[in-house]
């Protein structure tokens, strides 16, 4: 029996038996998209909206068709054969492509023209079709063994799409009149967001490296320095922040010399001191190991060839150890995207600005406009970097 | 008397010293931070009142552990239970997404959860508690699948010729020899919930992220010092707390 489930595992796409998974997805959707609000209306912003139904959102031909759409992936899951997933891979990708015109169609059912404060607010349900396709696309990239790239380009056409769709007809979409109200502010955040993510992550590779160099040739900085890394690293980011305020308010009161370089409680200075304690646990761990990994005989050869030791860091150690090393900044970058949110409550701004002041105005658009970008940001990042690290390690091995 | 008994079990007085240390500390902040009005008068000099009074600090402790440990239970049940699931026959078919979908999680950050959570669960306590599970869950189910993935294949081929059942094999093979790993993530998993169990103050959750967040918005930051000051004597305290957990699991299984 297990060797027969085995050999079902690895064959996968040649048996005829159901792949659980997607059938269950399929059953999944399904229920979402009856069983709870699939969009709300509201007459302004901050007034919660009333919740409507597939059929009152799509209209009965519409809600029919989605549901032939979502019966058809539960029929085709039921053989697990390679043209069934190529064909369940069709119709998510059409799914997700008509999705943003189910919003055009539920905004001319519900929207009344002569509200012009009226908005359309995403229900419960369309946020689930949302987030269960794209599951059902993680599973068929499994199955179908999809690359990287492939996936990527898939996921960008869909989202030029969106984009367009958005851009063109979906202006009574709360998301997109929220940004249309604070265009301006959305732009000088984001970038700010990124500034800040990408100084702690610049100054901390400098110092992460200089640190794991110095651990790996003294045995007393390296007891200290992890202590040190990792004490940071366990006291929560709020905290920090907190702890940080106190002295640099004062300093920058009282050092003349700190205040002119803009040193000061709230603002960007202890947003980008605790980014940066932060960054540097994982770089600098992540950098030790990769220098650890070399194996010495390799750096024993590259002396006998008459390399100086600089040569042998720098064109031996070092691109050997790159790959592990990007890895550190893989991790490092998204947690500081996710901790530069946090650096909005010091008035360090970044997308974290909206997600506060919705959540201090009751203005659930608001924190998804903040939350949704900063949520994109993270994925872009985790899967660029990581497949930069990839990179590295092929170029590495041949 | 210290003396001797670091030399008797060398080790074991000083692991845990550290952990105590901290709880010590945290005590100590929790009952003498009312007393220490001077020091705070002279961090916030303009501030009306310096201490935070709107509730007791034990009562922030209290809740903000009350959040935590009730999500940590239960993602710490459901987390285990899912990585066990996908990894017998009847689940294999799961494997692959559940895999995908762990390491997919952590690059999610905290706050963004937290955030989302809220225009579907509403403000409060209960909204946070979920968000934390949502969150939680997905170290606890990463690591879970990697400590059972990594017992050796022959080592689980041996108990079956043992004539173990499956369910032996489990509990007597696999989840001991994958315990370090598991027990690693549930300690990735509190570690961040404590952090973000605080931000649940923006979202009305009353805890020990409360004092930071008014003192912020009131620029006290005799408030700000004092929250702070208590969260991270927490989080060290349980960390450290783990740390010694998982000294004693590795001297058990190397034993």
């Amino acid at each position: 029996m297990p060797v027969r489930a085995a050999a079902r595992l690895r064959a996968g796409a040649r048996t005829l038996a159901p792949n659980a998974v997607l059938l269950t997805l399929s059953i999944v959707m399904l229920a979402a998209l009856w069983l709870t609000s699939t969009v709300s209306v509201a007459p302004n912003r901050i007034v919660p909206g009333s919740a409507f139904d597939v059929v009152a959102a799509f209209g009965v031909a519409g809600a029919l068709l989605v549901s032939l759409l979502l019966l058809a992936l539960a029929a085709l899951s039921l053989k697990a054969e390679r043209v069934n997933y190529q064909a369940m891979l069709l119709l998510v990708v059409l799914i997700l492509l008509l999705m943003p015109f189910g919003l055009m169609v539920a905004g001319h059912f519900l929207i009344d023209p002569a509200l012009a404060q009226a908005r359309l607010g995403i229900g419960a349900g369309y946020w689930t079709l949302l987030f269960v396709l794209l599951l059902c696309l993680v599973e068929l990239r499994l199955r179908l063994g999809l690359k990287r790239l492939a996936t990527a380009a898939l996921l960008l056409g869909v989202a030029l799409v969106w984009w367009l769709c958005a851009r063109l007809w979906l202006d009574e979409l709360a998301l997109v009149q929220e940004f249309h109200s604070r265009q301006s502010a959305f732009y000088a955040a984001l970038s700010q967001h990124l500034v800040l993510v990408a100084s702690a992550v610049g100054v901390s590779l400098v110092l992460g490296m200089t640190l794991a160099l110095l651990m790996r040739r003294f045995t007393r900085v390296e007891k200290v320095g992890f202590a040190l890394l990792n004490f940071f690293q366990t006291v929560p980011s709020l905290a920090l922040f907190g702890l940080l305020l106190a002295p640099l308010a004062w300093l920058g009161a009282n050092v003349a010399f700190l205040r002119d370089l803009g040193v000061s409680g709230i603002g960007n200075t202890p947003a980008l001191i605790a980014l940066i304690a932060y960054s540097l646990l994982p770089i600098a761990r992540n950098t030790y190991i990769a220098l650890g990994e070399v194996r010495p005989d390799t750096l024993e050869a590259a002396t006998a060839m008459g390399m100086r030791p600089a040569q042998r860091f720098w064109q031996v150690r070092f691109p050997l150890a790159l790959p592990v090393l990007l890895e550190g900044v893989r991790i490092t970058t998204v947690q500081a995207v996710g901790l530069a949110a946090v650096a909005a409550l010091i008035g360090a701004g970044g997308l974290g600005t909206f997600i506060f002041q919705g959540l201090g105005q009751a203005a659930m658009d608001m924190v998804l406009l903040g939350a949704l970008p900063i949520v994109i940001m993270a994925l872009i990042m985790d899967a660029g970097l990581g497949a930069l690290a990839e990179l590295t390690r092929h170029g590495g091995q041949a | 008397m210290q003396a001797s008994v670091v030399s008797l079990r060398p080790g074991f007085a000083l692991r845990w010293l550290v952990p105590l240390g901290w709880a010590a500390l945290l005590a100590l902040a929790v009952f003498g931070m009312q007393y220490a009005d001077g020091f705070f008068r002279w961090i916030a000099p303009d501030a009306r009142q310096v201490i935070y009074s709107r509730a007791s600090f034990l009562d922030l402790l209290g809740r903000h552990l009350l959040v935590v440990g009730v999500a940590g239970a239960v993602t710490i049940v459901v987390g285990v239970l899912a990585g066990i699931g996908v990894t017998r026959r009847y689940g294999r078919d799961f494997l692959p997404l559940a895999g995908q979908l762990a390491s997919i999680g952590q690059t999610f950050p905290p706050v963004a959860v937290l955030a989302l959570a809220v225009p579907v669960l509403g403000f409060g306590t209960l909204p946070i508690i979920v968000a934390l599970m949502l969150y939680g869950l997905l170290p606890i189910l990463r690591n879970t699948l990697a400590g059972l993935q990594g017992v050796d294949a022959g080592t689980k081929e041996a108990a079956l010729a043992m004539g173990m059942t499956q369910r032996q094999i489990l509990w007597r093979v696999e989840l001991p020899l994958a315990a370090p790993v598991i027990l690693a993530g549930i300690r990735t998993s509190i570690t961040i919930n404590i952090a973000t169990a605080a931000l649940g103050a923006t979202v009305g959750a009353s805890n020990l992220g409360d004092p930071i967040i008014s003192g912020i918005v009131n620029s006290n930051m005799a408030y700000v010092l004092q929250g702070a000051l208590l969260i991270a004597l927490l989080a060290l305290t349980v960390d450290s707390l783990f740390d010694l957990f998982q000294q004693a699991l590795a001297k058990r299984s190397a034993a």
